[in-house]
Formats: C-alpha cells, structure tokens, sequence
C-alpha cells in the first residue's frame, strides 16, 4: 500500500490539474477550494515520507524504462519543501489574482499544479531517466508561469527562459545517454559504485558524461554563466511563482548537480573543484547583481543566484574533502533548505507589496512597511538568516561552509600543498556573505525606514495582506527562527537525516557554532556588508533628485548583458552559417537539374537575318512554335530515332 | 486470397468515388473504402505468415504478395491514419473543391501503399512503388495553378528517377541473389558476393539514394518541399506522414531483406550513407528554422524527421532499427497532427504565414493544443512519443560499428532536436501568449476536423507513455533479423 504512496504523491496534481482548469472555468471560488485541498493533501501525504525511509515504488513500463520513485533522506527532505511551498504559495497566489495583477487564473492553477506533480517526480526519483523525465516536464510546466502576465519583457524572458531550458535539456539528454550507456543503468543507488569501477581510459567519456548533466542541472539552478534568465524570468512571473522558481525549482536543479557530484563523481577531487570554482563565480557575480539591482524582485533574484553559489560551494568542498566532508555536507543541505525558506517568505513579501503598490521598483516601493511591523519582522527574520547574523539559520549554515573550506586549508597546509587558491575562495566566500548583507541592508531600509516619495502616497491600513497571506509568511519566518536558535536540535537532525544520500557520515565532536573562531568570520562578513552599504550603495547608486528626494539609479552598464550582447548573437551568427551551408547542400539536387535542363533546352543562337529584308525576318519566323525544333534535346531525340532505326535494320536485317 | 483484398478493396471503390457526383454518397464510399480496407488489412495481419502469387512476369520473377512483421507495421499504421485523415479532408476538401478527383485518388492510393507493404520481392515493391509515385501526383497538383503543376512535375520527376536508379541496381543486383523473395537477414549469395563485393556496395548505395528520393534523403530531397506544400493540408499530411515511408519501406526492404545488415556491416557504404542522413537530418532542421511558411516549415522538418528513421535503420543495430521503426509510427501519427493541425487553421483563417500566428491558441484552443502535444512530441520531450524513438537511436549509434559517425550522430540528432524546438515552439508559444494586448476571439473548427486532430495527438501521447507493448514487438521483429 505505502508503495503506491509514492506513486500517489506524483500522479494527484497532474490528475488534479487537469481537473482544475474546467471547474474554474465554472466556479472559480470551487477552483481556490480544490487547489487549496490539493496541496493540503500533498503536504500532508508528504509528511508521511519520514516514516518510510527507503520505500520504493513506481509506474511500471511507463515511459519505455518504467518511473521509479524511492524515498531516500535528501529526497523526502526535498519532498516535504515541494509541498510546503506550494502549500504556502497557494493563498498568495490568490491574493495576487485578486488584485487584478494577472488574467487567466485557471491557466496558472493548471501549470501550478502540474508544476508540483514534476517536482515532486524529480525529488522522489530512485534513477535519473524519471528524473530527467520529470525534470523536462517541469521546465515546460513553468515556462507558463513566467509568461503568464504576457508582458513584452515578461514574454522575451519567457522565451529565454524556455530556449534555455530546452538546450540544458537537450545536452543533459546527452549527458545521460552517455551514462547510461557506460554504466548499463541509471539508478541512483548504483552509481557510485558503478563510476568508480569505471578504466582509467574511459574516465575522460565518463567526465564529458558528467559535464552534460552538469550542463542541464546547473541551466536550472542559474549557475554562471547559464544564469542569464533568471534576474530576467523571476520578475517577470507572478510573485508567488517567483518564490517557487527561486525556492524549490531551482533546487531541482542542485538536486542533479547533487546526484552527478555526490554519486558519479563521489569524493573525486578534480570535479569537486570544477564545481567550487564554478560555484565561487556564481556566488560572487549574483551578489554583485543583487547589489546593483534597482528592482526589490530582481534583487532578491540575484540573491538566489548568489545563495545557489553558496550551496554549490558546499557542493564542491564535498567532492574536495573527500570522505572527511561531513561539514560540507550538512551546510550544502542546510543551506538548500534555509533558501528555500527564505526565498519563499522574500518574494512572498514583495509579492504584499507589489499587490498593493503595483510595482516593484526600489523608488516606487520606497517606505511601503512602515507602520507594517508583522510584514517588517517577517522580512527581517529572512534578511538576517539570509546574511548569516549570528542566531539565525543562516548563520549555521553558512558557518558550516566556512568550517569546511577552512579545514580543507588546514588539510592542504599540513600536506605541504600551496593554498592561496583556497585563501582566495574563503576571502570571497566572506565578501559574497558581506554583499548579501549589504543588499539586503538596502532594501530592507528602503522598505521599512525610508519615507515614501510624495508623488506615490502608499495606502495605509491593515488590509494589505489576507490573514492566510500572513500565516504562509510567518510560518517559514518561525520555523527558520527555532533552527536558529537551536542549531543542534533541529538543524543537525535534518543534516543527519539526509547525509546518506551525499555518503557523509556521522560527526564524533560536536560543534561549537557560537565559537570565537567562528564568530569571527560572520563579524569580518557583516562588516565588510556594512562598509559596502556605507560606502558604496549609499554614495554610489543613489542620487539626489532636483525636488531634493533621494532615488536609486541603474549604475550597471548596459553591456554587460551576457544575453543580448553574446548569447543571442552567437546562436543567430551560428543559426545564419548553419542556414547557409543547408541551403548550400541542399540545393545540389536543384542545380544538377537546372544544368540539366539549360543543355536539353539549350536553343541554338537565331539566325540573323540581313537588314534589307527586314518585314520577311520578322513575320516569316515564329520564335514560340520552334522551341522544340531548336534545343538540344530535339537534336536528342534525332539521335534516339537514328539509333532505332539502325536497331531496327540490324534486328530485320 | 484475402492478401489481395486490402489492393483490389480501395482501388475498386476509388473509381466508384471518382464517377460519383453526389457529394453525401461519395463521402460515404470514401468511408466505406477506409473502413473495409482497414478491416481486411487487419485480417491480414492477425493471420500467421501467408504468401500469393498473382502472376509470372518470367521465370522466377514474380508478383507475389505476402504478409509479414514489417508488413503489418505498415499496414495497420497506414489503414489508421488513411482513416483518420478521411474525415477531416470532408470539410475541407469541401471547401476547396474537385471533391470527386481528390477523394478518387486519396482512396486508390491506399490500395497502392497496401500492395506496397504486402510486396514479397523487390519486383512487386517497385510495381507498386511507381503506381504510388503515379497516384498520388494529382494530390499534389489538385488545386492546378502553374506552381502546383510544376510541382507535382518535380514530384514525379524525381520520385520515377529515383526508383529508376533502384530498379537499374535490382538488374545488377539479382544475379547474385539466392532467392527473389524478401527474407529476413537478406537473400545474398555469400560465395559471389564475396567476388564483387565492392560493385555490390556501389550498387546498394545506389538503390538507396534512389528510394531515398520518396523519403527525403539528400541529395534527392528538394521535390519534397516543393511539393508538399503546395498540396492540400489533408494530402500534405499523408504525404509526409505516409508516403514518404513508402521510401524508407523500400529501403528497408533492400537493406535487411535482400542484402542483410552482416554484409553491409562496417562498409563505407554504410557510412557514406549514414553521413548522408545526419546531413539530411541538420538541413532539414535548419532550413525548416529559417522558413516563415508554415507548411514548408512543416515540409522541411519531413525531410530531416524521416531521416532519423534512416539513420535508424542504417546503423545495422538493434536497437537503431528499433529505433526507426518506432520513429516510422510515431512520425507518421505526429506530422500528421501537424499537418492537419495547419490545415484546420489555414481553412479557418487563411493564414499560412508563421508571423500570422500571433493568439491563434486563443482563437482554436483544441487544434493548437493537438498542434502542442505534436510539437513536444517531435522535439522528443518526455513523456511524449518522440523522445522513445530519440532514446533508441541514440542508443543504437553507440553501438554502431563506427563509433566517431556514431557519437556525432547522437550529436546531430540533439543539435536537431534543439532546432525542431526553435521551429516549433515560437508558433505554440506566439499562438498561446500573443501578449495582453491582444485580443482573439474563439472559432475553432468543427468536429470533422478536431476529432481526427485529438485522436492522433492522443496516439502521440499514450504511445510516448506506454511504449512497452510496440517495442517489444519489434524487438521480436530485429530478433528475426539480426
């Protein structure tokens, strides 16, 4: 019975889905309650996953290989998010309907649940065809969401959204073909053991393998440099399908990288560094977008760039460490989820306050929370956790992944081996944790102290959120407080719950998270926030109007746009030279029958006649009726009767 | 006898069709023919293996019909999607006129592609290869303007070259062959074959090039996309969903029935030929993404998605040839749905352009949803058909017995999937969001026409999700062969 669960779990929101969109095109209030009930359902269903560890289940012969769901600690952890997020978006979602902020609710109930089904597929995959299946199914579903508002910037976000989507597919397609031709199957139990009984020789098919899926995982995830949709597709959709793009599906995305890292490559050291370094890059170039950013919903984009970097270091660190990584691995988990959380109650937020202001442009929305402590203290708690301030979850994380890089330094130094490399990443580690704080610094003074412009009074009252809105706010905000403050309790039982599936193990010592050590590092981190606030946002991006009021300005320049100014011209130069060359070959067959018929139609030159005789050359020829007489397959055909007819006198003869 | 019914079945109501002025009672001739010959083809393949011979040309050339595994692949998809296409053409055939000449010939040509695929040796094949080429001209040329007259010229120019050349290769080909008849794993004599090993290799690379005419294969593919478009939409339908499978049948049939994939193995043949598809495959891919005509855009994805099938079958592998197969149905079911789903909006809104699109999901919500499910289908996205077939050629490329031309086909078939999205998907995504500002009002098309549209695409979408049954099927099929 509790095998079908699994199956269950998957197949009640496609099912619903569809069931969705023709009973809100009836009732629309009988749409809110089912969608409601649905995820209830789901949420609830997906809490019973913790009491069955290691069940397997799935839909045999579906698909060719059959889908196979399992429920492993990482997966259920991912699981549970999936459904409390989407438990937690559906009164947002509502609310945003309500306010007019978008047409077509059924549509986006549709692709909303459909969109759960997926990524519930992905989390609870037992091997990565079903995850590749319902990873290609997810990146369909939310390519609606993104385009739901049919704005012209909303629709060419989309459509990078998609083409991005579909080439990560198509080469992690490649990925796992290759895979699953080298090791004979895709389960993701067996592929540590099967990768490492890969030769020597076939290593480097194995690493191009890895490459592929990395390629697709990490297009979703937004890791640079396939990171250029997301500060474009997260403000173009809805607020509450932003917070699930950047909360949970983006996970999906680490999830595969998580499975090549953590189960192809297990504790090989030269991929764990490729994802270091990538993760570094990520890290950094999303906090600094997050900085410049002008826009409340693009920023928070940039964060989630920056945090994927984050937890793509912990990645990385996993692989570096090899089997002493457990730090690693309990602060890539921890992280995971606390952006989840955090994501979801910051585009929650903004979603409040692009309900009501109907924009969310840094100077629009300037000074909408004052006199909104519920609405402050929420993004607060959030702020804080997502910079890592001591005692929040965020701190616990980010400590985590700090300790890891700092005792991979201590390992290469008593090795002998250089570490300026490592110095360098735990510098930028530090200055990336330092801009986190100074973005959101910025925002949440703009928000919360900064008095409104006079030209946008904001309304004032309480009703600018629903109670339900509030509640879906509040209960991650609480839920990430208690991990704060009680990191050992709370935090570590999820790390531990799930480090099986990174093959980590048990720590012997405990952790001393209120250490001086690190406390230091969280204080170099928040200063250097501090400092870049002071120093650089608050002089730098902000200018002082001619009626005396102070707006933020766009400072990032324009051509540094990897989308407009490289992407898209390469892939048209590439689609012209391809087109050219097609057009080349294809036209061969045209050619040889166009030579052809020049030379059987080839009419001999006109006879010229004398000048003198002008009325006879003219009237005594008919240029039309000799067309036949004067080609050159006439002369062929001559040839051909000739030919008979000597065939004919030497048959008779 | 009842080998010759599904032939003697459509080609006798076909002249009932043609001399029936009456529109009501021709439709329903029409329907009759569909169904009957459906009934009998199905028949015919439940039956075990059976043989009949209707004539001796001379000594042991015969015409001979037989029904076996491939046959009945054949049949049942034609008889399947003859039907189907039956009833959208009512409407719209009505529309365009000359009912009485299009539904005629759509009718005969049935019974030709049933000979077609019932043909025992290559002499029947090529009998009613060229009945077929024949047939279906005045599909191509039914609306008779100057360009569709040309057009069919072309068609018939190319396709009776083609088999030309084929036949010109059987003349050489046949003395060194043990049996006329097509037997699985081939009919060589390895002793002299073995002597003119390398002529027998030219003149298989021939036949090939020359069937590959009707299917699209470079450097013979330009008639295609001249040809089809200018047909009309439920033509152009069979034509690139069925006749055009007509080419890769026979190709089939020279390759695995008559010369045997052990002999072509591992020869430059081979290769040369596999080139020549993943050159197919990327033109037709590239130059359908450069196209702003709907139905040309539709042609040139034919040309490069039959050549998937082809380097299927060329790879001489299990799993290739499975994969083929699989993509014969599933590129049948699916261009047709693409083909109508054009079809049902050039008869309601005249458009033909790609630009025109704008809002059209708003406006025939079911017809472009079916135009969707095709679209997903023919990137290969999962759970839907074409990702199955993509899975087994890949798969069959890694075992080819060339493992560089191997991995740049998977590479081709990828690059190609990604370009089928690029053509595809803007036309479902303008058609869905054209954008707030603009306001579509709904006019889908009637039954007759959505009907066949959502059967076909539903096919798309069961196939793709329970695939298991077919391929096992045809794994019995390539166990008989390999």
């Amino acid at each position: 019975m509790s095998a079908y669960l699994l199956s269950l779990l998957v197949l009640l929101p496609f099912l619903c889905g569809f069931a969705v969109y023709p009973v809100g095109r009836r009732s629309p209030s009988a749409r809110n309650i089912l969608t409601t009930a649905v995820t209830a359902v789901e949420f609830i269903l997906s809490l019973l996953l913790f009491g069955m560890q290691g069940m397997e289940g799935g839909l045999e012969g579906v698909c060719g290989f059959g889908l196979h769901f399992t429920a492993n600690g990482f997966g259920s952890l991912l699981g549970v998010l999936t459904t409390f997020l989407w438990l937690t978006t559906v009164s947002p979602s509502q609310e945003y309907f309500a306010h007019g902020q978008s047409t077509h609710p059924d549509r986006y109930y549709l692709f909303y649940l459909l969109t759960l089904g997926a990524m519930l597929g992905v989390s609870l995959s037992a091997d990565l065809y079903t995850t590749f299946v319902f990873f290609e199914i997810m990146s369909f579903t939310s390519y609606v969401w993104v385009v739901q508002n049919e704005k012209p910037f909303s629709i060419r976000a989309a459509d990078s959204y998609l083409a991005i989507a579909v080439m990560g597919g198509l080469v992690m397609l490649m990925g796992v073909f290759l895979l699953y031709d080298m090791l004979g199957t895709l389960e993701l139990d067996r592929l540590a053991e099967l990768a490492a009984a890969v030769p020597a020789e076939k290593r480097g098919l194995l690493y191009a393998a890895g490459g592929c899926c990395l390629f697709g995982f990490g297009a979703k995830a937004g890791m640079f440099p396939l990171h250029v949709w997301m500060p474009k597709a997260y403000p173009a959709s809805p607020d509450p399908a932003s917070a699930l793009l950047s909360g949970i599906l983006s996970k999906a995305g680490v999830f595969g990288v998580a499975v090549v890292s953590c189960q192809i490559f297990l504790h090989d050291s030269t991929w764990g560094l490729v994802i270091l370094l990538f993760g570094v890059v990520t890290m950094v170039v999303g906090a600094v977008l997050g900085i410049f950013s002008v826009d409340l919903k693009r920023t928070l984009a940039g964060s989630s760039m920056s945090q994927i970097g984050f937890i793509l270091v912990g990645m990385g660190m996993q692989g570096l460490l090899g089997t002493e990584n457990t730090l690693a691995v309990w602060g890539t988990v921890l992280h995971l989820v606390n952006h989840s959380l955090i994501k979801l109650i910051l585009f929650v937020a903004a979603g409040v306050v692009c309900n009501t202001v109907g924009s969310t442009l840094l100077n629009d929305v300037r000074g909408f929370g004052r006199g909104k402590p519920w609405l402050m203290l929420v993004f607060l708690a959030a702020g804080l956790s997502v910079s890592g301030v001591p005692l929040t979850s965020g701190y616990v994380s980010k400590t985590l992944l700090h300790e890891s890089i700092v005792e991979y330094i201590h390992v290469l130094a008593t090795r002998g081996v250089p570490i300026g490399l490592f110095r360098a990443v735990e510098a930028l580690f530090l200055f990336s944790g330092g801009l986190t704080f100074a973005y959101m610094t910025k925002l949440f003074i703009t928000l919360f102290v900064e008095k409104p412009a006079q030209s946008q009074p904001v309304p004032k009252g309480a009703s600018y959120m629903t109670l339900s809105t509030g509640i879906s706010l509040a209960a991650p905000a609480l839920g990430m407080t208690l991990g704060g403050l009680l990191p050992h309790q709370i935090m570590e039982k999820t790390a531990v719950f799930t480090q099986k599936f990174f093959h980590g193990e048990n720590l012997e010592e405990t952790l001393h998270y209120f250490s001086k050590t690190n406390l230091k590092g969280a204080c170099l981190s928040l200063t250097i926030g501090v400092l870049v606030y002071l120093l650089f946002v608050r002089n730098v991006l902000r200018r002082r109007d001619a009626d005396g009021s102070i707006v933020y300005v766009n400072r990032w320049p324009a051509w540094l746009d990897l989308e407009n100014n490289v992407y898209r011209p390469l892939l048209n130069g590439l689609a012209f030279v391809g087109a050219f060359a097609a057009r080349v070959v294809a036209s061969v067959g045209d050619w040889v029958v166009l030579v052809g018929k020049i030379i059987l139609f080839f009419r001999a030159p006109r006879i010229i006649v004398p000048g003198s005789n002008e009325h006879f050359g003219v009237y005594g020829k008919d240029p039309e009726r000799d067309v036949v007489t004067e080609t050159f397959s006439y002369d062929l055909m001559l040839a051909g009767i000739g030919l008979i007819i000597t065939l004919l006198y030497l048959l008779l003869h | 006898m009842l080998l010759i019914l599904p032939i003697l079945l459509p080609v006798v109501v076909g002249i009932l069709v043609f001399l029936q002025k009456e529109e009501a009672k021709r439709n329903r001739l029409v329907v009759l023919s569909v169904l009957l010959t459906a009934a009998t083809a199905l028949a015919c393949c439940l039956l075990p293996d059976q043989s009949l011979t209707l004539m001796t040309i001379e000594g042991t050339l015969t015409v001979t019909l037989a029904v076996d595994s491939v046959s009945r692949l054949f049949l049942i998809v034609i008889c399947v999607i003859w039907a189907l296409v039956a009833f959208f053409a009512f409407p719209y055939i009505k529309h365009e006129g000359k009912g009485q000449q299009f539904f005629g010939f759509y009718t005969v040509t049935q019974g030709t592609l049933m000979g077609l695929a019932l043909a025992a040796n290559f002499v029947t094949l090529y009998m009613f290869f060229e009945c077929m080429t024949l047939i279906t001209s005045p599909l191509v040329l039914h609306d008779g303007r100057f360009s569709s007259r040309k057009a069919a010229l072309k068609y018939m120019g190319y396709s009776v070259f083609g088999a030309g050349v084929a036949l010109a290769g059987f003349f050489f080909l046949a003395g060194y062959l043990t049996d006329q008849r097509f037997t699985p794993g081939g009919m060589l004599d390895p002793a002299r074959a073995a002597e003119h090993g390398h002529l027998l290799l030219v003149v298989y690379l021939l036949m090939v090039v020359g069937f590959g005419a009707k299917a699209g294969l470079l450097p013979m593919q330009a008639w295609l996309t001249t040809a089809h478009p200018v047909a009309p939409a439920p033509a152009s339908a069979v034509l690139s969903g069925i006749i055009t499978k007509g080419g890769v049948l026979a190709i089939l049939r020279v390759t695995y029935y008559m010369y045997g994939a052990e002999f072509l193995q591992n020869t430059w043949a081979q290769k040369t030929l596999l080139i020549l598809a993943l050159a197919t495959i990327f033109v037709g891919s590239m130059l359908a993404y450069k196209e702003q005509v709907l139905k040309k855009r539709l042609a040139y994805s034919t040309v490069s998605q039959v050549s998937y099938v082809l380097f299927g079958l060329l790879l001489l592998t299990p799993e290739g040839f499975c994969g083929g197969l699989l993509q014969v149905v599933f590129h049948a079911v699916v261009k047709n749905v693409l083909f109508l789903a054009a079809g049902a909006i050039i008869y309601n809104t005249h458009y033909t352009e790609v630009d025109q699109l704008r809002g059209i999901g708003q406006k025939m919500p079911v017809t472009m949803w079916c135009f969707t499910l095709g679209t997903l289908s023919l990137i290969g996205i999962p759970p839907m058909s074409g990702f199955i077939s993509k899975w087994y050629l890949a798969m069959g490329a890694f075992h080819a017995a060339f493992p560089v031309v191997g991995m740049v086909g998977v590479v081709v078939l990828l690059v190609s999937a990604l370009l089928t999205a690029g053509y595809l998907l803007p036309i479902v995504t303008r058609g869905f969001f054209p954008g707030a500002d603009v306001t579509v009002e709904q006019k889908e098309v009637g039954p007759y026409m959505t009907i066949p549209l959502v059967i076909l695409s539903a096919f798309a979408v069961l196939l793709g999700l329970f695939p298991n049954g077919l391929i096992h099927w045809l794994e019995g099929l390539s166990g008989l062969i390999f």
